[in-house]
């Protein structure tokens, strides 16, 4: 559904990503850890196409983005739930919502995909009417979540929805990922430093180091990978 | 108290309230653009003037080509200024204030202010220059059958005549209307909210599929427009000239700053305070210093609520 393949991205003069080669298949769950700096960030913005790569390409459904503006990408059916959340503060959580809905198919499936963001998020239905600023970090999350599924989208791309939150907070959320996923069978993509519970719920995973992949494949082989459990499992 | 004086009192109050609703919409227009879109705009004031002479020309246009000479055609006239000043504004947003503004501030010094400050002035003064020599630097204003009558209204048994300007209240009452227009569409429409969310995180706009540029020129378009149509009012019962503007664009930072950053509602507010100061002064200080007394009540206001009336001290996070 979705690949990279080779892309060299990064600012002014400053490469961020050597040569990044991923593949994100139909209806799986794919995750991308490695330490701060790696450039998970930057992978996720050569995809939604808020940065362009030096070098690569990144192809959608056989479709080459770099032929795609960025804000059309959303109505390919490109999700963004972007880091650090990113709500729209001074608008209401239900006009973020709204937001979400923006590409066609969100608006053709608004009744449907709003009933079950409130039915998974229940606290955005208490909150409809409240400005998004002034919600805590882990309700925001859930808004950035609900905005991102309320364009119907077919990958959803998360980055870090963990940071910032309470691990029990974030615990939720995790639990939330899965059950989202089991119901509506969505393919993601999910970028995470909390790296033993990215590995635990995905199918495959990336280990990123430096701009480059360093291991990739199955959550088993990696969970018991020798370099992965002293480096991020701490076993 | 004599019937004199309650009658001067009452005079200016309502000339304040009417001319304050237009300050209001004038004041709306350039929320959209500095208050909502975070554009430091200079030249407000002279799309302003473009405006007048706009709507100048629209309504002689509409009464010699097409022999419209009733009551109503200056307001037609006024009206159609709107939606060509948004295309004035789009386009001027579209090749020289979005390389300093919306997606691109974020790169430059003090988010593109500094930029956009010498940018506007630089515009403003192209444009004031320009309609010097287009249209000349004689007053003109615009003309209704309207402007020569008033209502009359009897109050405390006929003791006090009140006297109501019929250019002046329809001039009030379109205002009115064009901000309750104004904010259904940008508080209840599809548009309306994808503006907000443009101008509130441009990034994450995208991530939704909003066009964050269009956005962008779209409602600086409509700030234009909305101050266009202030303009061809005011100039119902005030005479203009290529200058005009620079009066009105303090008065109108003030009234934006006085309702608070990001509030269609409270700019229109602030608007109107200055209008009403400015008339109810009159009663008491000599008409030159009509200015000084907004001054000091704005500094006032902003010295006991630095946010204004309806500014959110938390609407940024």
């Amino acid at each position: 559904m979705l690949t990279l393949e080779g892309v060299h991205a990064g600012y002014t003069a400053i490469p961020v990503l050597n040569g990044v080669s991923i593949r994100v298949d139909e209806g799986q769950f794919v995750a991308i850890v490695g330490p701060n700096g790696a450039g998970k960030t930057t992978i996720f913005r050569t995809i939604s196409g808020t940065l362009r790569p030096f070098a690569g390409r990144i192809t959608f459904d056989g479709q080459d983005l770099a032929a795609v503006r960025p804000d059309r990408r959303p109505h390919l059916g490109i999700a963004h739930v972007p880091e650090g959340r990113q709500v729209f503060a001074s608008l209401t959580v239900f006009e973020n919502l709204e937001m979400g809905a923006y590409t066609e198919a969100g608006r053709r499936a608004w009744k449907e995909n709003l009933e079950a963001i409130l039915g998974w998020f229940p606290v955005l239905a208490e909150r409809r009417n409240q400005l998004a600023g002034t919600l805590s970090g882990g309700e925001q999350q859930m808004l950035a979540i609900g905005r991102g599924l309320a364009s119907s989208p077919r990958l959803l791309m998360l980055d870090e929805p963990s940071m910032g939150l309470s691990p029990a907070i974030a615990d939720l959320i995790f639990e939330k990922l899965l059950e989202i996923r089991k119901h509506s069978r969505l393919t993601i993509l999910l970028v995470e430093q909390r790296v033993a519970e990215a590995l635990e719920s995905a199918d495959r995973g990336y280990v990123l180091e430096a701009g480059r992949v360093v291991l990739e494949g199955p959550n088993s082989a990696l969970r018991a990978d020798d370099r992965v459990r002293q480096a991020y499992l701490g076993m | 108290m004599s019937a004199q004086l309650i009658e001067n009192m009452l005079q200016a109050l309502v000339a304040g309230l009417l001319v304050g609703a237009i300050y209001g919409l004038m004041c709306v227009g350039l929320a959209l653009i500095f208050g909502i879109m975070r554009v430091i705009n200079f030249a407000q004031g002279d799309f302003m003037m473009l405006g007048m002479y706009a709507a100048f020309y629209l309504v002689l246009g509409l009464a010699t080509q097409l022999g419209l000479t009733g009551g109503i055609t200056p307001y037609i006239g006024i009206l159609l200024t709107g939606p060509f000043l948004f295309v004035v504004g789009y386009a001027i947003h579209g090749f020289l204030i979005s390389q300093v503004s919306g997606t691109r501030s974020a790169r430059l010094e003090g988010e593109g202010h500094y930029a956009q400050l010498i940018l506007t002035l630089g515009i403003a003064l192209v444009i004031q220059n320009g309609a010097l020599i287009a249209f000349g630097s004689q007053l003109i204003s615009i003309r209704t059958p309207l402007s020569a009558s008033a209502w009359t209204i009897p109050l405390l048994d006929g003791d006090v005549m009140l006297f109501v300007n019929k250019a002046r209240g329809v001039a009030a009452l379109i205002s009115v209307a064009t901000i309750v227009a104004l904010t259904v569409l940008i508080g209840r429409s599809r548009l309306g909210k994808a503006l907000r969310a443009s101008a509130d995180n441009p990034d994450a706009a995208t991530f939704m599929g909003i066009d964050v540029a269009r956005a962008h020129r779209v409602a600086f378009g409509l700030g234009v427009a909305v101050t266009a149509i202030a303009g061809g009012l005011l100039a119902t019962n005030l005479p203009f000239h290529p200058f005009v503007g620079i009066d009105y664009v303090i008065v109108m930072y003030a009234g934006v700053v006085l309702g608070g950053m990001g509030s269609i509602g409270g700019a229109f507010w602030g608007g109107m305070t200055i209008g009403l100061v400015q008339q109810l002064s009159t009663l008491i200080l000599p008409t030159q210093l009509q200015n000084t007394a907004i001054f000091v009540v704005f500094l006032l206001i902003v010295f006991f609520r630095p946010q204004g009336f309806f500014g959110r001290v938390a609407e940024r996070t």
